[in-house]
This record gives structure tokens, C-alpha cells and sequence, in this order.
């Protein structure tokens, strides 16, 4: 038992796996829209590097757990939090004064893809104006980005054209290349490929499990199929709590809670 | 069975006709009130008309210096409306956080719009013309109509802004652009067009009106263009209101129905550029 959630349980060699270089540390956070309580008391530690999932039914807190993690969720009216986060070893509230260095250095993609109606390279663009570089760096940085996000093939080409003319499993890769070139520490995706073809969701969880190897990527998700396959740990949460957490080798087998395995099988979830 | 369908067919008939008789009232209104102000405006029209100035209180010669001071005063205007229009709008989408004064401001914002324009000219005539002691003055009737017009403009930039999806603020902002840089990227580009449209639509309603500047910014003849900021000009109702007055003459009265139709022009096209503007900025915006 971690000293986590009072409800949350943890395999011992997903605890081994996570203790030792947790890149995000939750402490008695505690999530609010109002009066009301949307996430209560969790204790949460994530590594370094790997996909984690975030699963469990609709309004269970973990869009808003990870919308706290880059301080998004301030743009909220009326969202609060309580507790401590902690990113790369620094407090996100006290050690991030200017909120912007937090958000570029934990890039978000979100559910619906959204594109800004201009052209795929000033999409591209927008993030890097902070930053001092010349034409040519900046079209570097562009460009490897886009290839990550394995997009720079289709529209290399067209790179003036506008952005929203792009299909939507493109624009949502557009996103996701347009929070890479920022070079974020962290990745937070929401529900990434909730609004697109099966197709195009394949191409994102291939790039979500690449860049896994390289940044901690935590992604919330509905899909179990989907967070069987590309995820390395899974938390599992219901009715604002952890009920459980730990590797997906684990939290997909038979010694997981019956909890746990009552919402992996039936999508269910009686808590 | 057969006999209540009969009823409610017979219902609907009635309704869609009296919703076409609604629509042909209002058509043939607008058709009658058009075509007498072209029929009996386009005999004194000319070009003549337009580019000399006016003679013996208005009966003969043009309209020059009442075309260039409504545009004149009309452009003041939405200099001065701009940016107080575009910074409201903004502080209601991006830093008012208190929904009551949310609220309160918008509310505001309608009933102005519902104010007399009479009760605008008054409020110039005794702030400003009694009060600060200006003397007639173009301007003074230019920040008179700014103030009449603000409502529109604001509202309409407003709704223009409060359109956009918090998504793209959000997807903004995850960028780590800062809320300046926020408004600057992506609120202004996308509302835009209710800035234009709102504004243009405010100036079309301005430059036709006379009670709010008849006290405090305009002369009934022999002004020309103004040197300073606190001559009075002529404007376009102004001088209509003033040929209307000796409408016993017929020629003052065909040139009373000329100015009509210039001005019926100059409020269409506003209009007309309104509507194009903000069909083609707002695709441009949501494409």
C-alpha cells in the first residue's frame, strides 16, 4: 500500500519502477471548480520517461489532473487548486512565477484539434515568437518537429497553405508537432485521438509511444485498447480518486483489484 | 381525424400568409421610401452637385462642404470610438473576472444603445458647449457621436470575441503565449470583423443623425472647412433639415431630395461595406 490515495494501490515493482526519478510529484492535491470537488487528496508520483495513462469514466477528475499540470486549468473560471505539484523537481505555483516558462516547458495537446486559421507554418510558428531566432533556425526547428510528428512528408510542400485545410487526424498531428518544437520536458495529451479516424489515431500512438522513450508523456484516455497498447504505466481513477496504479503488464492482469478489472472488461465502474 | 388535420393545415396556411404580408409591408415601406428619394433626388444629382459648394442657403449650387464635414466629424468619430470599443470588449473577454460587472457592463452597454439620440445632444450641449465652454465645435459633435456609437461598436466587437472557442485561447496559452500575446495572436485576428462591422454600422447610424450635433458642432450656412478644432461645419442632415425648412422654394426642395440621396449613398455604402467586410473577415478568421 502507498501512502498515496487512501483507496490507491500500487504493484511493488511498478512502486520500484516509479520511486527513484519521478519527473511529476502530486502531494494531497486536491482540485476544485467552485465549491465543488472534482479530484480529492491524491498522491501521485510519475517518471521520467514512458507513457502514462490516466483511465476511468467520464468526470472522474483526470482531465482536470492533468490540466493542473501546466496550470491551464487557471484559465478556468472559478477552477482551483489545493496541495502541491511538483514538474522536474519545481513546484508549479512557486517556482514557476511566469506561467508561460511552465507551459512551454510542459507542452499540451488537447482533445479536439485545434488549428489557428492561418498557415500550417505560422501554426508552427506561434510558439517559437518568445524565442530569438533567425528564419533559418526556426525552419530547422520547424521542420524536425514537424518529422517527429511524422507530418513533414505531407505537407512540406505546402507549408503556406492554410492550416485548417488540413484533414483532422493532420491538424491534430499539427498540434502535436506544434507543442514538440517548443521542445517541452513533459507532454500532457487529453484525449488526443478521441475526435479522429482510426487511422490517424494509430499514427499519433505510434508518435506517443516514440516519444515516451524520450520525456514522460501522460495522456488521458477512455480507450483501454488503447491504453494497452501504448502505455508503460496506467493510474486508474474513479469518482475523483486513485483506486489504483501501476504498470500495464499489472494493471492488465488478473492481479489487478477486481475494480480495475471490472472497468478494463466492462468499461464499468461501481466505486 | 381528417377534420383537425384540416384545422391545423388551414392554421399553418394563414400563419405563413401573414408572415408573407408582414415581409411585403415591410418591402414595399422600404421599396416606397427608396425609390421616392432616387426619383425625386436623381434630378438634382450631378457631379456638379456633389464638388461645388452651396449658395444662398443651399437653394443653388452643392454640397461639398456638407459631404466633407459629415465625413469629417463621422471619421473623428471612429477614431475616437476604436479604441475605446476594441478595449472594452477586451476587458470583458480577457480580465474581467467578476461575472456581476460581466453582467452589469453589458447591460449597461445595451440600455446606452437604446438612448435617444436627442438626449446625446443635450448631454454635449450642456457639458461641453455650457459647462467646458467649447463653442460650437465639429469635434465637440464628433466625440458626441463617438459616445452615441460606442454601444454598437463595443457590442459587436464583443460578440465578435465572446464567439471564439476558449479552445484556441486554450491551445494559446499551452503554447505559453502570454494573455497580451494571447489577444494580439489570436482574439484580435478572429474578431476583427465585429470591430469593422460594429463600427461601420454605428458610422452609417451617425452621419445620417441631426439632433445630436444640431446644437453643438454644426452651422446652417457659410462654413467651409474647418482650420481648427473649434469651428463648426455644415453637415448633410443639417443642411437637408435646413432645405426642408423652405421647402416652399422648389428648387431648395430638390436639392433637399439631392442631399436626401447623397446621403441615402453614403449610409448604404457604410452599410454595404459593413456587410462585406464582415463576411469576408470573418471567413478569413474561421476558415
Amino acid at each position: 500500500m502507498m501512502r498515496n490515495s487512501k483507496l490507491s494501490l500500487v504493484s511493488d515493482n511498478a512502486q520500484a519502477d516509479l520511486e527513484p526519478k519521478a519527473a511529476i510529484r502530486l502531494e494531497d492535491f486536491s482540485a476544485y471548480y467552485g465549491q465543488n470537488c472534482i479530484v480529492s487528496d491524491v498522491n501521485l508520483k510519475l517518471p521520467n520517461k514512458g507513457v502514462t495513462c490516466l483511465v476511468g469514466p467520464s468526470g472522474t477528475g483526470k482531465s482536470t489532473i492533468l490540466r493542473w499540470l501546466n496550470r491551464i486549468n487557471e484559465e478556468t473560471e472559478h477552477a482551483s487548486f489545493s496541495g502541491k505539484i511538483n514538474i522536474l523537481g519545481r513546484d508549479v505555483v512557486k517556482d514557476f512565477p511566469d506561467v508561460t516558462e511552465l507551459r512551454r516547458r510542459v507542452g499540451m495537446v488537447f482533445q479536439q484539434p485545434c488549428v489557428f486559421p492561418n498557415s500550417i507554418y505560422d501554426n508552427m510558428f506561434i510558439g517559437l515568437r518568445n524565442q530569438k531566432l533567425s528564419k533559418g533556425e526556426a525552419r530547422a526547428m520547424i521542420e524536425e518537429s514537424l518529422k517527429s510528428a511524422s507530418l513533414w512528408d505531407e505537407v512540406s510542400s505546402r507549408l503556406s497553405d492554410r492550416a485548417t485545410a488540413l484533414s483532422l487526424g493532420q491538424q491534430q498531428r499539427l498540434c502535436l508537432a506544434r507543442a514538440l518544437v517548443l521542445k517541452p520536458e513533459v507532454l500532457l495529451l487529453d484525449e488526443p485521438t478521441a475526435s479522429i479516424d482510426p487511422i490517424s489515431s494509430r499514427a499519433i500512438e505510434d508518435l506517443v509511444i516514440s516519444l515516451g522513450r524520450k520525456m514522460p508523456v501522460i495522456m488521458v484516455t477512455h480507450n483501454i485498447g488503447q491504453a494497452k497498447r501504448i502505455s508503460d504505466h496506467v493510474i486508474f481513477l474513479c469518482d475523483g480518486k486513485i483506486i489504483e496504479q501501476g504498470s500495464r503488464a499489472h494493471m492488465f492482469s488478473m492481479r489487478s483489484s477486481e475494480q480495475t478489472r471490472t472497468y478494463i472488461t466492462e468499461e464499468f465502474c461501481d466505486c | 381525424m381528417s377534420e383537425r388535420l384540416n384545422i391545423r393545415y388551414a392554421q399553418e396556411k394563414c400563419f405563413a400568409l401573414l408572415l408573407r404580408a408582414s415581409l411585403l409591408m415591410c418591402g414595399a415601406v422600404l421599396l416606397f421610401l427608396l425609390g421616392s428619394i432616387i426619383v425625386k433626388g436623381i434630378s438634382a444629382f450631378s457631379l456638379d452637385f456633389l464638388f461645388i459648394p452651396a449658395e444662398d442657403f443651399g437653394k443653388s449650387g452643392g454640397i461639398l462642404y456638407q459631404i466633407l464635414g459629415s465625413l469629417l466629424m463621422v471619421t473623428a468619430a471612429a477614431c475616437l470610438v476604436l479604441p475605446v470599443a476594441l478595449g472594452t470588449a477586451l476587458f470583458q473577454i480577457s480580465y474581467n473576472t467578476q461575472p456581476n460587472i460581466k453582467y452589469l457592463l453589458e447591460q449597461s452597454l445595451y440600455v446606452l444603445n437604446a438612448i435617444p439620440s436627442i438626449t446625446y445632444g443635450l448631454f454635449g450641449l450642456i457639458f461641453f458647449v455650457n459647462v467646458l465652454n467649447t463653442g460650437i465645435s465639429w469635434f465637440v459633435g464628433s466625440i458626441i457621436l463617438a459616445i452615441m456609437i460606442l454601444p454598437t461598436a463595443t457590442l459587436s466587437t464583443y460578440q465578435a470575441m465572446a464567439a471564439i472557442p476558449k479552445i484556441y485561447h486554450e491551445n494559446a496559452a499551452a503554447l505559453g503565449l502570454s494573455k497580451a500575446q494571447v489577444i494580439r495572436r489570436v482574439t484580435l485576428p478572429q474578431s476583427f470583423h465585429g470591430l469593422v462591422t460594429g463600427l461601420l454600422i454605428g458610422l452609417a447610424r451617425a452621419i445620417g443623425e441631426t439632433a445630436p450635433i444640431m446644437f453643438i458642432a454644426t452651422a446652417f450656412s457659410g462654413v467651409t472647412v474647418p482650420q481648427s478644432l473649434v469651428e463648426p461645419v455644415s453637415t448633410l442632415p443639417t443642411h437637408i433639415l435646413e432645405l426642408a425648412q423652405q421647402s416652399t422654394d422648389p428648387q431648395a426642395l430638390q436639392n433637399a431630395w439631392g442631399a436626401s440621396l447623397t446621403l441615402l449613398l453614403l449610409v448604404t455604402g457604410f452599410s454595404g461595406l459593413a456587410l462585406f467586410l464582415r463576411r469576408r473577415l470573418s471567413s478569413e478568421g474561421h476558415q
